[in-house]
């Protein structure tokens, strides 16, 4: 057995249960200007439950997850065709109110990127945008996201001090209170421990297995281990398309195609 | 045979090379010789004419003696036109700024009026105080003088009433003079700001963008936040600029040997006094001109230093 | 989400008419850089268009500049401006080089932050100081210690000699070429400087570790990969030295005659800043104007070409 193997025996305790699909793409295309990046993509991220998308560089894997919140649309070049279903709707019609995607389906990012404020205020900033909270609210609010973030003990003397003099792990996990702070129903992580020292990691990893709970949690990750610890189910893509997903045990102990074992067994990638 | 050859071909490499860094360095020297000299003639000419009088008395009258009169009319007016100029164009120059990078950062148009600020940057500031000259007073002079005539004769109504307002307004006035000066200010900051704010990361925008909040509040709260200093600098080096012009005040502000702070008459400045009395045969005004070139020279070095040591320090907070 | 779907719809619909407000402000703010520019040329030609249509062509070949008589030909500030716009580059651009050189590869590291921070500081220094030190320092020192000789001596030397043919009194286009010279210095330096530090460290090192003299790698490896941006740095000191005012005024004499380097002449810049407001014939106004139009025209071309050549680098860095 690979090392990844070894892992998802360990660490998988007892599979989750089943869930109900959170999200469901229906043939999912999307293009840089005239090329075709994602072909045909039909995956579905279940409730509450941690789904990770893997893949060698440039498979599309971020691509993927950043179209899930619509922050493509920001770039002229981009286009998504295709459906995404949250709740009975589909995202990517253009009459799907852009604010609604974006309080429902959250994002953090591969290098954490506090806003230049208090630690407070960059929790309290996105709140502050939908609803008009008194002081004693909002402090309520603020708490609350930071103790989901696991931040809350380490930061709580210090809340209206710049956010940029914390250490990298802990504007990481700022940035996690920022995304919870909005109460979404889905969480998307762009690679988020790749940027950070493996203590640091393993606090995150820590964190999303708590989030869960919670939340639907979408992660894109590049690290093998990573995906086979954390996840319950996994997605593996290649050059674009999405070749096979199911639960993490089946994808790495008894992968259906070729090419998902190839990169398993770290043939390639 | 060889080895000679490539000897004496080393040797004159060497040669050469030693001549060229001579070279090099005697031009620097030199570039810097001179540069030293026009600082030591402005602190050693300026010195002795400076006084607690200069800030407390107005410009005295051509042939008063020695030691007789200040240049404060002089002082405050150019601390008027400036604060206003930059008043006037900061705004403009950061939301200009602001429509590059956030806005057109890739377009043609984006592209073409990066290019036309540029070469306003470096364009002729005597063209600029021309400019403002003919929209600010010689149009509305003439504007005013042709109503005049068409409206002669038949007193009263409206038209005779622009026509005399325009013909008052068009004389030389501060308020143009701070016009003028902010042509000049408007392309610093808005280059700078245009900079600065491609120098925030793209990730800072799509953080924001992915809370729900618009690109306007993601713009205003955040990035300009995040480029602040960066766009502050622009804003002192632009003021440090214009403190020392002295052609685009020639026909706007023109000047004033009395204590004026109207925006609507001639405002007594800085530049313009000291090349009047420069040019002057007396030795009281020529002496009060080198006073007055010795503080803008301050001002500006002391306003570069203090924004280039800002920037400085948000470039290392970056790294 | 704890807000209701429909709170968040009417959210999107206001945050949907900022975002537009904004966007068109900004907008609006970058299109009023372009009405700086195209401003100032057109109200230029237009308050020119009578000079143009009463002289013809005769505007740019005839010197006669007779404002008593209003006979306008501008030959004289056109030829004044090119002359020490000239004499200027001539001077500043080989030892701008020598000092960008010297900074980037000649100087010792410790030295070299200091040196360059001193060279930019420099530039930010204003025209009218160069301007007074060039009339009380430089113009006296040279009508006592250079001109005699130069005018007896070279003035034997065929071709060139009629160039120095004139009164060793100090002023003229030779001493503002000077100091223009000096003034373009820290400008053209600055600009090499940056340009010569965008070559890769990698190409230089490859050089050296073959055996290359510092000389060799600068005229084979710097100066080939930067030279359209130090072409494009000369013509942006070029640019600058045709447009400025303050620093020859003082020193041209305000002669608007042609004249040999060694007498009293003039300058468009000049001419524009002596004349302009004493200037109450509408004839007189518009030559002024005229003049200014091609001025204008002419810094726009040769700042045009700079920005070319300067972005051409920049497109090789990615930028």
């Amino acid at each position: 057995m690979t090392n990844v193997q070894i892992a998802v025996h360990t660490n998988a305790a007892t599979p989750e249960p089943a869930s109900a699909a959170k999200l469901t793409t229906r043939n999912l295309n999307f293009y840089y200007d005239d090329f075709l990046a994602l072909k045909d993509i039909n995956m579905v991220v279940p409730e509450k439950r941690v789904t990770a998308l893997i893949g060698p560089s440039g498979c599309g894997k971020s691509t993927l997850l950043r179209i899930f919140n619509k922050i493509y649309a920001i770039y002229p070049k981009q286009r998504a065709e295709g459906e995404i279903i949250l709740d009975g709707q589909n995202l990517l019609d253009p009459r799907y109110p852009i604010n609604r995607l974006r309080s429902k389906v959250g994002m953090v990012f591969q290098k954490p990127v506090p806003f230049p404020m208090s630690i407070y205020d960059n929790v309290a900033y996105g709140i502050s945008h939908y609803e008009q909270l008194k002081r004693p609210a909002m402090d309520e609010r603020v708490e609350g996201a930071l103790r989901q973030a696991a931040l809350w003990d380490e930061v709580k003397d210090k809340l209206k001090q710049n956010a940029l003099g914390l250490s990298g792990g802990q504007q990481q996990r700022l940035c996690i209170a920022r995304a919870v702070a909005l109460k979404p129903d889905v969480i998307l992580f762009d690679e988020p421990t790749s940027a950070l020292d493996p203590i640091a990691t393993g606090k995150i990893e820590q964190l999303i297995a708590e989030l869960k709970r919670q939340f639907t949690i979408l992660i894109v990750t590049h690290n093998m281990q990573q995906a086979a610890r954390c996840s319950d189910y996994t997605a593996f893509m290649y050059l674009g398309e999405m070749v096979e997903h199911g639960s993490t045990q089946q994808i790495f102990t008894k992968p259906s195609k070729q090419q998902t074992e190839d990169y398993i067994t770290g043939r390639f990638g | 045979m060889d080895v000679i050859v490539s000897e004496r071909l080393y040797r004159r490499r060497r040669l050469t090379n030693g001549l060229a860094l001579v070279l090099s360095g005697i031009a620097a020297i030199v570039g810097l010789f001179f540069l030293g000299w026009i600082l030591f003639t402005t602190l050693d000419r300026g010195i002795d004419g400076l006084s607690l009088a200069m800030f407390t008395e107005m410009t005295p009258p051509p042939g008063a003696p020695m030691g007789v009169g200040g240049l404060l009319n002089a002082i405050v007016g150019s601390i008027v036109m400036c604060v206003m100029a930059v008043l006037m164009a900061a705004p403009i120059g950061i939301a200009a700024g602001t429509y590059l990078a956030e806005y057109a950062n890739y377009s043609k148009t984006g592209a073409v009026i990066r290019f036309i600020n540029d070469i306003l940057l470096s364009a002729p500031s005597i063209v600029l105080g021309l400019f403002v000259f003919v929209v600010l007073i010689g149009m509305p002079r003439q504007i005013g003088n042709a109503l005049q005539d068409t409206t002669a004769g038949q007193a009263g109504g409206w038209l005779e009433g622009m026509a005399n307002w325009l013909i008052d307004i068009s004389g030389f006035s501060g308020f143009a003079g701070a016009v003028a000066l902010g042509f000049i200010v408007l392309p610093v900051v808005v280059r700078t700001t245009d900079e600065m704010l491609r120098l925030v990361p793209i990730q800072m925008r799509e953080a924001a963008l992915s809370l729900g909040i618009p690109q306007w509040k993601v713009i205003s709260k955040v990035l300009y936040r995040a480029a602040l200093s960066g766009i502050l600098t622009g804003v002192m080096l632009g003021l440090a600029r214009i403190s020392g012009e002295t052609a685009p005040l020639l026909f706007t502000a023109f000047n004033n040997s009395f204590w004026n702070i109207d925006l609507g008459a001639p405002m007594a400045n800085l530049p313009v006094t000291i090349y009047q009395f420069a040019m002057s045969p007396f030795e009281n005004w020529q002496s009060l001109a080198w006073a007055g070139a010795f503080l803008i020279t301050c001002f500006v070095l002391l306003v570069s230093v203090l924004a280039r040591t800002l920037l400085l320090r948000k470039k290392m907070s970056h790294d | 989400m704890a807000v209701s779907a429909d709170h968040l719809d009417r959210l999107a619909r206001g945050d949907a008419r900022a975002d537009r407000m904004f966007r068109w402000s900004v907008a609006a703010a970058g299109f009023f850089v372009l009405i700086g520019l195209v401003g100032a040329a057109v109200t230029m030609a237009w308050g020119g268009r009578e000079a143009f249509a009463t002289f013809g062509l005769s505007f740019f070949t005839s010197d006669h500049w007779d404002p008593g008589n209003l006979v306008f030909g501008g030959l004289a500030p056109i030829v004044g401006t090119l002359i020490t716009a000239g004499i200027a580059l001539l001077i500043a651009v080989p030892v701008s080089f020598g000092i960008a050189i010297f900074l980037t590869e000649v100087a010792p590291p410790w030295l070299r932050n200091p040196v360059g921070t001193a060279i930019e500081l420099l530039a930010g220094i204003p025209s009218i100081i160069y301007g007074m030190w060039g009339l009380f320092v430089l113009v006296p020192f040279l009508a006592e210690h250079v001109y005699p000789t130069l005018s007896q001596t070279v003035s034997q030397w065929p071709i060139i000699g009629p160039w120095f043919d004139g009164p060793p009194i100090g002023i003229g286009m030779l001493t503002a070429g000077i100091v223009l010279s000096i003034m373009v210095i820290p400008f053209i330096a600055s600009v090499m400087r940056e340009v010569f530090l965008t070559v890769p460290n990698r190409l230089k090192e490859s050089a050296y570790a073959l055996g290359s003299t510092t000389f060799e790698v600068v005229w084979n490896i710097v100066l080939p990969y930067t030279r359209s941006a130090v072409i494009g740095g000369v013509f942006l000191g070029l640019g600058r030295a045709l447009g400025e005012t303050m620093a020859v005024t003082f020193v041209l004499g305000n002669a608007n005659r042609l004249a040999n380097l060694l007498e009293p002449s003039s300058s468009i810049a000049a001419t524009i800043a002596n004349e302009f407001g004493e200037a109450f014939a509408d004839l007189h106004r518009s030559s002024l104007l005229a003049l200014g139009f091609v001025l204008f025209m002419v810094t726009f071309v040769v700042l045009s070409i700079a920005k070319l050549m300067l972005m051409s680098l920049q497109r090789r860095e990615g930028n």
